[in-house]
């Protein structure tokens, strides 16, 4: 090669250095102030940033992490629609198969967030179809106990953290809360056979012994009545009386445990949200 | 490879002998070109960029956003364009007081005067101020020429949505499409003639006979339910009187006269949630049936 060609290219080689870099520039730098948002939780702006960003990538180079980044934005701020939108939209534009799975990890966290906890597991389902790695199929029992702990389903949650590890943290969790909770039938049951027995077991003995009280002293009265041949005041103590607090007795019992295992689940997911350091959905 | 290393060999060598004349060449024309690409660096907040940024969310429906940018256009560019849109940005979010304000901008010496007039009244009619609309709705400031069969639709519809006095029919049905003329006529008649029962006569109709008020105003099961219950009542009573037992006798006739009294009132009771069953159904129906139409309004302006 002659040395005016050599110089030739020279100069063409470090001019056409400046361009490109100086565009594509721009747009990361219009990235990390979209990111500079979002991290100091300005999602409202963040989202607007993301989509100016999109607005103006004629090349499509940012389409999956501003429409993934605005997907977390919308989810941070509970419009879940909104999240699932463009995180199905950073999946449609995903590079590489660990976006793809990113995204629709996403999309299974805003379901459950958003309690349509069945599209969730039918999307996990999919994601189990197509991946073998233990990693992965760890993230999958990870996040299927999740949809199920949402569920209220905490006996299956366990059985799919027991997967990932016997001794997990989640594991333990729902075992626990599983044996705290108690049987809404067995207490109506017993409430049936003995009047106050389902409060008792539920843990309202004050209530049970009170139920059991109102009940022998509206049966004595009753049948007290009947073998005085008094037939109508029996009947009316026995509709007006007896019948209420029986009645009552089994109500009390099925909505006592009702209460116990709501307030079983809400401490446990109190305490989920507020001190479990993993990650949540 | 071998080739490559040697070229780029030559041309190291080759850079060591730059001579301040080319080095004076290079750093002239590529502080000009960097000049000129500084130039032409893509501002995403230039106003043209903010301009077309906000069009693309407007017609995206992400009305608070695109209100950001054409605010901000509009600090450095006037265009009637931006300044309706940004208005008509306020009247979607439902920020009415300012989206009247702002269409008030474009009356005179624009391109967009009767649009944006139309656009103003709607902002007042979607404020809720019925009264208030349908004065604006009659003075020649406020009004268009051009759009004046939408504004005298408005006007009539809003009398469909309050206590106003209806206009006569013949007026009121001429402005709607004939496709639509059945439908408002059935509004109109229900508005005018609603199917309301008289709580005073469903009482009445209870003191005669228990139950008679319930089955006027159409709840029949309960009707013959207070029949049954308040006949049983007032057998016992007698019954109990004929057999002696006082105080039985009394216990029924009180429950008996409870029984009568309370249907009275229930009966006036149901007649006047019926009544207000009767309006909701109305205001629920007109409001689906125009909403669904916009009022017969563009759905955008232009």
């Amino acid at each position: 090669m002659k040395n005016r060609q050599l110089k030739y290219l020279l100069i063409i080689l470090l001019l056409s250095l400046s361009y490109p870099v100086k565009a594509q520039s721009q747009h990361s730098i219009q990235l990390d102030y979209a990111n500079t948002l979002f991290s100091t939780r300005q999602y409202f702006d963040a989202i607007t940033e993301y989509k100016r960003l999109l607005f103006y990538d004629s090349s499509n180079a940012f389409s999956y992490t501003a429409n993934f980044q605005i997907g977390k934005c919308y989810k941070a701020g509970a419009k879940f629609d909104d999240a699932i939108k463009y995180f199905s939209l950073a999946e449609l534009n995903a590079n590489s198969d660990e976006e793809i799975y990113s995204s629709k990890i996403e999309i299974v966290r805003s379901n459950i967030l958003r309690k349509t906890t069945s599209r969730a597991l039918q999307i996990l389902d999919e994601l189990e179809k197509k991946y073998s790695d233990k990693e992965k199929i760890d993230s999958l029992n990870y996040w299927r106990g999740w949809t199920y702990i949402f569920t209220d389903d905490w006996k299956k949650a366990s059985e799919h953290f027991a997967k990932i590890n016997y001794y997990n943290e989640l594991k333990i969790l729902c075992d626990r809360v599983e044996k705290e909770k108690v049987s809404v039938t067995f207490a109506t049951v017993i409430s049936y056979i003995l009047p106050g027995a389902g409060q008792i077991y539920t843990g309202n003995i004050f209530s049970g012994f009170l139920s059991l009280g109102w009940n022998v002293l509206s049966g004595y009265l009753t049948l007290n009545a009947f073998n005085a041949d008094r037939v109508f005041d029996g009947m009316a103590i026995l509709t007006l009386l007896w019948q209420r607090f029986y009645r009552g007795n089994v109500q009390n019992a099925e909505r006592f445990a009702l209460e116990k295992n709501i307030d079983v689940a809400n401490k446990t997911l109190n305490y989920l949200q507020k001190e479990y350091r993993g990650t949540k959905p | 490879m071998f080739i490559e290393l040697k070229v780029v060999v030559r041309l190291l060598s080759y850079a060591k002998k730059l001579t301040w004349k080319f080095l004076f060449l290079y750093f002239f024309v590529n502080s000009f070109l960097i000049a000129q690409t500084a130039s032409n660096d893509f501002n995403f907040f230039s106003p043209l960029h903010r301009l077309s940024f906000g069009n693309h969310l407007y017609f995206e429906r992400d009305y608070l956003r695109a209100l950001n940018e054409f605010r901000e256009y509009l600090k450095y560019e006037n265009q009637d364009t931006a300044r309706f849109r940004f208005a008509e940005c306020f009247l979607r979010i439902g920020r009415y007081q300012e989206a009247a304000d702002n269409f008030k901008g474009l009356f005179y010496n624009s391109t967009l005067q009767n649009e944006s007039r139309l656009a103003y009244l709607e902002a007042q009619f979607q404020s809720g101020d019925l009264n208030s609309f349908r004065s604006i709705a009659r003075q020649d400031i406020y009004t268009s020429a051009k759009y004046s069969r939408e504004i005298e639709r408005l006007y009539y519809i809003t009398h469909l949505m309050d206590n106003s006095t209806l206009p006569d029919t013949n007026i009121f049905f001429s402005v709607f499409p004939d496709s639509n003329k059945s439908n408002v006529r059935n509004f109109y008649q229900r508005k005018k003639h609603p199917e309301y029962k008289n709580p005073v006569t469903a009482a009445v109709l209870s003191g005669i006979l228990p139950g008679l008020g319930k089955i006027y105003v159409g709840e029949i099961s309960d009707g013959l339910t207070s029949l049954i219950a308040t006949g049983v009542l007032t057998l016992l009573a007698f019954d109990n009187f004929k057999q002696s037992h006082n105080f039985r006798g009394w216990l029924f006739t009180g429950l008996a006269a409870i029984s009568y009294t309370g249907n009275i009132y229930g009966s006036a009771a149901a007649a006047q949630i019926y009544n207000a069953g009767i309006k909701y159904n109305f205001d629920n129906d007109v409001k689906i049936y125009f909403e669904k139409r916009n009022y017969f309004l563009p759905e955008k302006y232009f």
